[in-house]
């Protein structure tokens, strides 16, 4: 098994999700809050759901992490690289259920694009947004991805907006 | 964290964890008819889906579902192992072969040999939830000597609940032996044919 590596932000640490990220991750799937990310869905869908994130690390080398804040056990999101069967290349996406509005998001998600563009050598990344959802839009502006012309069809979520982040060069 | 999920090795088979190059193999079956009983056939996203989750599986609960390697060429067979997902009221032994590797005994072989390991590791029994169309499944769940439970409580009313022998009333019984007498007679028929039968 592909260990899961932990990363620290000023703020945060990605780590690999667990058995008791259950709880929290279920209650956010069931609320309105995750229309955006294929919810709502229910606790055992969600309980799968996690179990595919952890298998994605083994089948790709790569995958999201559960992020917590320093200062306050239990997960607040759900942040990382993803590029599961068919998706167009790999993403940096990033879901969070607490603590919104504090810039979390963004500092996940900076932080696991640096994993992408330096550990793993990637040289260029995308962000597949429901065109809904102003505030992970916000989030993909800030990290400075910009709009492509082509949306992305997905089977199970429909059309997805493609962001583009800046190329690694671009950020050093 | 990282759970190492264990190699068991029978007498015909290689039991390891599912890895990233076993997956055609495994979206073959799930996007098929053979899927019918077991929640498919999938579309492509779904049995991937499925599959990252075989292998989440093992991580959240330190144990799961085994990919099932013929011994000498390391040809996937099919999968067999335990499985709780969320909502699954208890711990089951479950299986699922190819299609062309169907009718060899391997499920036989391979449940056996993951039963008889999460025994020794402490699991007190186990069941199977069967779809009550898949006779095949059923009759292994027998050959297995599981027994049809009309008490315990199926997963969503769709299925039936075989229950296994608890550890004692496995361990050097006469269904034991059975058993073993039966994979033994796949592994190395008593009774070859020589030749066609010409009427």
């Amino acid at each position: 098994m592909i260990p899961i590596p932990t990363i620290t932000t000023e703020r945060l640490v990605l780590r690999a999700p667990c058995a008791h990220d259950h709880a929290p991750f279920a209650a956010f799937y069931a609320s309105e809050a995750a229309q955006f990310v294929g919810g709502p869905m229910r606790d055992f869908e969600v309980w799968r759901y996690m179990a595919e994130v952890i298998g994605h690390w083994q089948l790709r080398g790569f995958g999201r992490w559960m992020v917590e804040r320093k200062d306050r056990p239990g997960a607040i999101g759900l942040v990382g690289l993803h590029a599961p069967l068919d998706w167009p290349e790999p993403e940096v996406g990033w879901m969070l259920w607490d603590g919104n509005g504090r810039g979390y998001a963004a500092e996940a998600g900076r932080a696991a694009r640096s994993h992408a563009y330096g550990k793993l050598g990637m040289r260029t990344l995308i962000s597949s947004i429901a065109p809904g959802n102003a505030a992970s839009i916000r989030v993909a502006e800030g990290l400075g991805a910009t709009l492509e012309p082509d949306p992305f069809e997905h089977p199970k979520f429909g059309t997805m907006s493609v962001y583009r982040h800046p190329a690694p060069e671009a950020l050093a | 964290m990282s759970v190492a999920i264990p190699v068991l090795e029978t007498r015909r088979l290689v039991l390891r964890g599912p890895e990233p190059e076993d997956y055609p193999d495994f979206k073959a079956t799930f996007s098929s008819y053979r899927a019918r009983f077991m929640g498919g056939p999938l579309n492509a996203y779904e049995a991937w889906m499925l599959y990252a989750a075989e292998i989440g599986h093992w991580q959240i609960r330190g144990y799961g579902m085994w990919m099932i390697h013929d011994r000498d060429t390391g040809r996937t067979y099919g999968m067999a192992g335990g499985w709780k997902p969320a909502k699954w009221p208890q711990k089951e032994l479950a299986w699922v072969i190819w299609p062309d590797a169907a009718g060899k005994g391997y499920a036989l072989e391979a449940v056996h040999a993951a039963r008889a390991h999460y025994y020794a590791q402490g699991w007190d029994g186990a069941v199977s939830y069967i779809d009550p169309k898949n006779l095949d499944s059923i009759r292994l769940a027998e050959r297995l000597g599981a027994v049809r439970d009309v008490q315990a409580e199926p997963v969503d009313g769709n299925d039936v609940v075989y229950r296994h022998p608890a550890p004692d009333d496995l361990a050097g019984t006469q269904l034991s032996h059975g058993i073993e007498m039966e994979i033994g007679h796949y592994a190395d028929p008593l009774f070859k044919p020589k030749g066609w039968a010409l009427d």
